[in-house]
């Protein structure tokens, strides 16, 4: 634990130091809240659309694009850069747990998405967006959110470490536009068509996304906020057991 | 007195593109402590998988590895306190500064955050380093990389003391700067197993040596004993060079290097 935390340490560091590769886990998302608001709010306005809970269209959107910032994976990348630049063996080579390596970088995640997802949603507040659940709820929303990240990052390393080269592990990365777009993104579940919505029952993000907005748009809905960190908890345990194995294994 | 070194019979293989690679058959090396052990070969011959394997960066197919006395295999972490480790490719983190990665590597060897930072100031003053050491390492020049990366390797105060290439690619005055500093840590006690393509260097420091080509070794000795044993071989009039040695170690010659420089 130790060494994770030493480790994560430098890596917050590098990433206070490349400063430009946050700009798009900040602008991106942003970018999608508003040309997606812009395009739909008049189709769902606050007075008649229930689903809205009373809040406009953006308070609806805004889960989506805080668990698009999650999904960037910046921490595979640099994993990558390391392995192909050596500085990777130069810590394998160290009397550390080799699982501390990827712990760091995770930790590393979890602290930058905590910080970039409250300045989302404070930037998010004056255009009208409240968090029904609260200061507590704002808290446990960035832990979920956080929780996301790592989950995310987590998989994304694994590619890298298997692939060992950054054109894969870029090009896997990909993969968050299946996993946010096929979700209840634009409106709920009930809403979608059937292909849409067996496709969202089976994705683990729309449960994510469910709990994210609850807090959001409804206060406290337990039953929902449990499946969410239910998924995001037997994701991350895959993904552990996995890590573990995979740098266990790395030769 | 035990081996600083001992390789019995030490193979890997692996499955790649082509099939199966046995690229290391049957190492076998016996390293007494406070030796300079040069460890040659041509390109592709097997000398960073014997490294990777010795400094448990790489598991062995069969046959036993100790360093320092610890089985690589059975204790891998006892094995990484003991040693340390300067790989072909000079393994730093350019976002950090040269003072922050061996305060790094220094706290990931258990030291408290003191005795790092001390650790760390010690090393970059050994190293010649002061000047540079807050600056970010991506502006290091290659000569700067390779002594930054030489001092990470010794945080640990290591007993044994992996080098491998660390010449490679410097001028003249850095290579020599190298030298020196593999013989000071060297006459500190330290002993050192360096794998190099230049003869002239294992010639200048190197107390014994292995030639190693297709993943077995072919010669053994003193760099004086090899030339000496080629000599009375051939019955040349003049002494050989580690060059001649090495060209008759590994069947290597111009026309024969040529080809596989077409092969590429």
């Amino acid at each position: 634990m130790k060494q994770s935390l030493i480790l994560g340490g430098r890596a917050i560091r590098e990433a206070l130091r490349t400063p430009d590769s946050l700009v798009p886990t900040i602008f991106i998302p942003l970018f999608f809240l508003v040309v997606n608001v812009g395009q739909t709010a008049r189709i769902f306005p606050t007075a008649n659309t229930e689903f809205l809970a009373g809040q406009n269209y953006a308070a609806f959107q805004l889960p989506s694009s805080l668990l698009l910032s999650a999904s960037f994976g910046s921490a595979a990348l640099y994993l990558v850069e390391e392995i192909e630049g050596g500085y990777f063996d130069k810590l394998r080579a160290t009397p550390i747990s080799r699982m501390a390596i990827i712990g760091g970088r995770l930790y590393a995640e979890m602290i930058k998405t905590i910080v970039i997802t409250a300045v989302m949603v404070l930037i998010a507040l004056p255009f009208g967006i409240r968090i029904e659940s609260g200061i507590l709820g704002f808290l446990v929303l960035l832990v979920l959110v956080a929780l996301w990240a790592v989950v995310f990052s987590g998989f994304m390393q694994l590619i890298a470490l298997k692939t060992r080269s950054a054109a894969a592990t870029q090009g896997a990365s990909m993969v968050f536009f299946p996993l946010l777009f096929l979700t209840p993104n634009f409106v709920p579940r009930s809403l979608l068509t059937r292909p849409m919505e067996i496709a969202a029952t089976f994705n683990p993000v729309t449960y994510i996304m469910e709990a994210a907005r609850s807090l959001i748009l409804d206060g406290f809905d337990w039953s929902v906020l449990g499946t969410g960190f239910l998924v995001v908890a037997i994701a991350g345990a895959v993904m552990l057991a996995l890590s573990v194995r995979m740098i266990n294994h790395y030769d | 007195m035990s081996l600083a070194i001992e390789a019995i019979d030490v193979r890997k293989r692996y499955t790649g593109k082509d099939g199966d690679v046995e690229a290391v058959r049957g190492v076998s090396l016996a390293v007494p402590p406070g030796q300079v052990f040069g460890f040659l070969g041509p390109n592709g011959a097997g000398k960073s998988t014997t490294v990777r394997m010795l400094t448990t960066l790489m598991t062995l197919t069969s046959g036993t590895a100790r360093v320092a006395g610890i089985d690589v295999t059975v204790d891998p972490h006892g094995a990484r306190r003991k040693i340390g480790v300067a790989l072909q490719e000079a393994g730093l983190d350019p976002r950090q500064t040269g003072r922050e990665l061996l305060v790094l590597q220094a706290r990931l060897f258990g030291l408290s955050r003191a005795a790092a930072a001390a650790r760390a100031a010690e090393l970059i003053e050994l190293v010649e380093l002061t000047d540079a050491a807050d600056r970010r390492i991506k502006g290091y020049s290659g000569g700067m990389k390779r002594r930054l990366d030489l001092a990470s390797a010794l945080v640990n105060q290591p007993e044994v003391l992996f080098l491998d290439e660390p010449t490679t690619g410097l001028d003249p005055a850095s290579r020599l700067t190298v030298w020196d500093e593999v013989r000071r840590i060297n006459e500190q006690g330290t002993t050192v197993f360096l794998t190099t393509q230049y003869l002239e260097e294992a010639d200048q420091l190197c107390d014994r040596m292995a030639i190693i080509d297709g993943g077995v070794i072919v010669r053994d000795g003193s760099p004086a004993e090899l030339k000496a044993e080629l000599q009375a071989r051939t019955g040349s009039a003049s002494e050989p060079t580690l060059d001649d040695v090495f060209m008759d170690a590994t069947g290597r010659n111009r026309d024969r290097v040529a080809g596989d420089v077409q092969e590429v």
